[in-house]
C-alpha cells in the first residue's frame, strides 16, 4: 500500500483546469521524476500534495503526518537575503519536534553537523545564505528537509542553476533517503537527470498524468542505453517531446 | 565640567517629572519597537508600518471625538482601527489574490480621509496637530503605565514568536506546511506594530512613531550581517536617539518627536554614507578578507 494516492483528481490554477482525471500512487521508498513541458501542471499537482492547492474534484491520500512532509521549493521562491547563516537553516528543519519555543540542544547540533557533513557544506556552517552560490544554497535547504527526518519530500526543479558537484551530492542523498523508505517526488527537467536517478516517472502532458518508467521514456527519446554520457536533449524541448 | 555636563544632561530629568516620564517612555518604546521595524525591512515591508500609522488615525480621532483628550479612549481607538486595516487588507489580499500591500494601500487611504473628516467634523485643526506630531508634555502617568505595559507584552511576545516569524520570512511554505495556520504569525505581527504606534503617539505623533521603529533597523543594516546583531544595534540607535532628541528638545525649545526621528535620522545617513557594509565608503574601499587557506593547499575534487 502506498502512502501517497491520487484519485480521480482535478486541478486548477485561477479558473483554468490544469490537470484532470489523474490516478495513481507513488512508491514508497521510490524516486518518482514528474515530467512534463512548461505549463503541464507539475508545480500545480506539487502545491496540491503539500495541501496548499485544494483539489476541484477527487482526492489526494497522504499517509505521511504533516510535520513528516517536506517541501523543496525553486530557489528563487525564497529570500534568500536574509540574515540567517546556513546552520541556523538546517536547525529549523527541528520544528516537528521543537516548534516555536524548545530550546535546541546539544545532539541536535551533532545531528545538524552530521547532515552537513553529509553534504559537503560543514565548512560553510556559520556563512550567511546570501553568500551562497546556488548549489550551495541548495544543499543547505536539502539539509533542512534531511533534519526534518521527511518521509515524503517534493523537490521542485533541485537542479536548476546548480553546480555539477552539487548535482553528485544531491542525487547521492536523494537515493539514500529513498533507500531508507522516503518516498520522493521531483520535477525533472532533463533526461540525463531522469536516467540518473528516477525509479518511476509520471509524465504530464495535455491535462492528463501517465504514468511510466525511465526506461520507456528514455527509449522513447531515442536513447538506448541510458548509462551513455551522450549529450541529452532536454524535456519539454520541441524537438524531444511527442 | 563636571557641573556643566550635570546642566547639560541630568539636571533637566532630575528637575522635571515631565522629562523623567518622557524619557522613560522613548526607552520603552525604544526596546519594543526597533526590533518590529527590522522584521519589516527584512520582509520588505518597511512602507507598511507608515500605512499602519495613518490607517490607527480615524480611530484616534474617533477616541477623541468621543471622550476628549482621554488616552484610553485614543489609543483603545487607534488600535481597533488599525486591526481592521490590517484584517481587511490581509483579507481582500487572501481573497481576491492580489498583492497585500496593494490592500493595505487602498485601505489606510480611505481610513485616513475618514479621519481626517472626522476631525475637522468635530474638533479644531490644533487637536489634529497634537494627534499627528505629539508632545512629550502629555505623557502623563497612565500613559507611562500603558507605554509599558504595550512595550513588555511587545517583547514577550516577539520572544514566543521569534523562530516562527524567522522561518516565516524565510520560508512561508514551510511553516505552512508544518501546519502552522496561513497568516497567524503575520497577523500577530503586524497586531504589533499596531500596537507599538499606538503607544508611540503620545510622544512622538502616529506619524513620526513608525520613525522610531525603521530608522534604527534601516541604520543597523549597514552595520550588521546578523539578525542578532541588527536587533541589538537598532535598539541601542532608537535609545541614544530618544535620549538625544528629548535633551534637544528640552534646551533649545524644539519640538521632541522631530528632535528624536531626525536624530535617528543623522544616525542613518552618517551610516550609509559610512557604514561598515553596504555603505558608500565600503563600496569605494572594496576590500576583501583574505581565502582561509593558501593556495598550496588547494586540492581539485575529483
Amino acid at each position: 500500500m502506498s502512502r501517497l494516492r491520487l484519485e480521480g483528481l482535478q486541478l486548477a490554477q485561477g479558473g483554468r483546469t490544469v490537470l484532470e482525471h489523474l490516478e495513481g500512487s507513488f512508491h514508497d521508498g521510490a524516486i518518482t521524476a514528474l515530467i512534463g513541458a512548461n505549463g503541464a501542471g507539475k508545480s500545480t499537482l506539487i502545491q496540491a500534495i503539500m495541501g496548499i492547492l485544494p483539489p476541484i474534484v477527487g482526492q489526494i491520500h497522504c499517509d505521511v503526518p504533516k510535520e513528516r512532509r517536506a517541501w523543496l521549493p525553486q530557489q528563487l521562491a525564497l529570500d534568500l537575503t536574509f540574515p540567517m547563516s546556513v546552520e541556523e537553516l538546517v536547525m529549523t528543519g527541528t520544528w516537528p519536534s521543537h516548534g516555536a519555543l524548545k530550546d535546541y540542544c546539544g545532539p541536535h547540533y551533532l545531528k545538524a553537523r552530521e547532515v552537513m557533513r553529509r553534504l559537503g557544506i560543514s565548512h560553510l556552517a556559520h556563512r550567511p545564505l546570501g553568500e551562497l552560490s546556488g548549489g550551495q544554497r541548495q544543499r543547505a535547504l536539502l539539509g533542512r528537509t534531511l533534519m526534518q527526518g521527511a518521509e515524503l519530500l517534493l523537490l521542485d526543479e533541485p537542479f536548476a542553476n546548480v553546480d555539477a558537484d552539487t548535482v553528485t551530492v544531491l542525487t547521492q542523498v536523494l537515493r539514500e533517503m529513498a533507500d531508507q523508505g522516503t518516498t520522493i517526488v521531483v520535477v525533472l527537467h532533463d533526461l540525463e537527470q531522469l536516467a540518473r536517478l528516477a525509479d518511476c516517472v509520471l509524465l504530464l502532458a495535455g491535462g492528463h498524468g501517465r504514468w511510466s518508467t525511465p526506461q520507456a521514456i528514455l527509449e522513447r527519446h531515442g536513447v538506448a542505453d541510458h548509462t551513455s554520457q551522450a549529450p541529452l536533449l532536454p524535456l519539454g524541448f520541441p524537438g524531444a517531446a511527442s | 565640567m563636571i557641573e556643566s555636563l550635570n546642566a547639560l544632561l541630568l539636571a533637566p530629568l532630575t528637575d522635571y517629572g515631565f522629562m523623567r516620564r518622557a524619557l522613560i517612555a522613548g526607552l520603552a518604546l525604544s526596546l519594543a519597537a526597533p526590533p518590529l521595524g527590522v522584521f519589516l525591512m527584512l520582509r520588505g515591508m518597511s512602507l507598511i508600518g507608515d500605512a499602519m500609522a495613518h490607517a490607527i488615525l480615524p480611530g484616534v480621532a474617533l477616541g477623541f471625538l468621543l471622550a476628549g483628550f482621554s488616552l484610553p479612549a485614543m489609543s483603545l481607538g487607534g488600535v481597533l482601527s488599525g486591526l481592521i486595516v490590517a484584517g481587511l487588507a490581509g483579507g481582500v489580499s487572501q481573497m481576491t489574490g492580489h498583492r497585500e500591500d496593494s490592500a493595505m494601500a487602498s485601505f489606510y487611504l480611505i481610513s485616513l480621509a475618514a479621519g481626517v473628516m472626522l476631525v475637522s467634523l468635530g474638533g479644531s485643526s490644533v487637536d489634529l496637530t497634537h494627534v499627528l506630531f505629539g508632545s512629550i508634555l502629555a505623557v502623563t502617568s497612565t500613559a507611562l503605565l500603558l507605554i509599558a505595559a504595550v512595550c513588555s507584552v511587545t517583547v514577550l511576545l516577539l520572544a514566543l514568536m521569534f523562530r516562527a516569524l524567522v522561518v516565516e520570512c524565510l520560508d512561508p511554505l514551510f511553516l505552512r506546511g508544518q501546519g502552522v495556520r496561513h497568516g497567524l504569525i503575520h497577523g500577530l505581527f503586524l497586531g504589533l506594530v499596531v500596537l507599538n504606534l499606538t503607544a508611540g503617539f503620545q510622544t512622538l505623533g502616529t506619524l513620526m512613531a513608525v520613525g522610531l521603529m525603521m530608522l534604527p533597523a534601516t541604520t543597523a543594516r549597514f552595520w550588521s550581517k546578523r539578525l542578532e546583531g541588527l536587533i541589538g544595534l537598532a535598539v541601542v540607535i532608537a535609545m541614544l536617539a530618544s535620549t538625544g532628541g528629548l535633551l534637544l528638545s528640552y534646551h533649545f525649545e524644539l519640538p521632541s518627536g522631530p528632535s528624536i526621528i531626525l536624530l535617528a535620522g543623522i544616525a542613518y545617513l552618517f551610516s550609509a554614507l559610512c557604514g561598515r557594509y553596504h555603505s558608500v565608503l565600503a563600496r569605494l574601499r572594496r576590500r576583501a578578507t583574505p581565502l582561509e587557506s593558501s593556495a598550496n593547499d588547494y586540492q581539485p575534487s575529483a
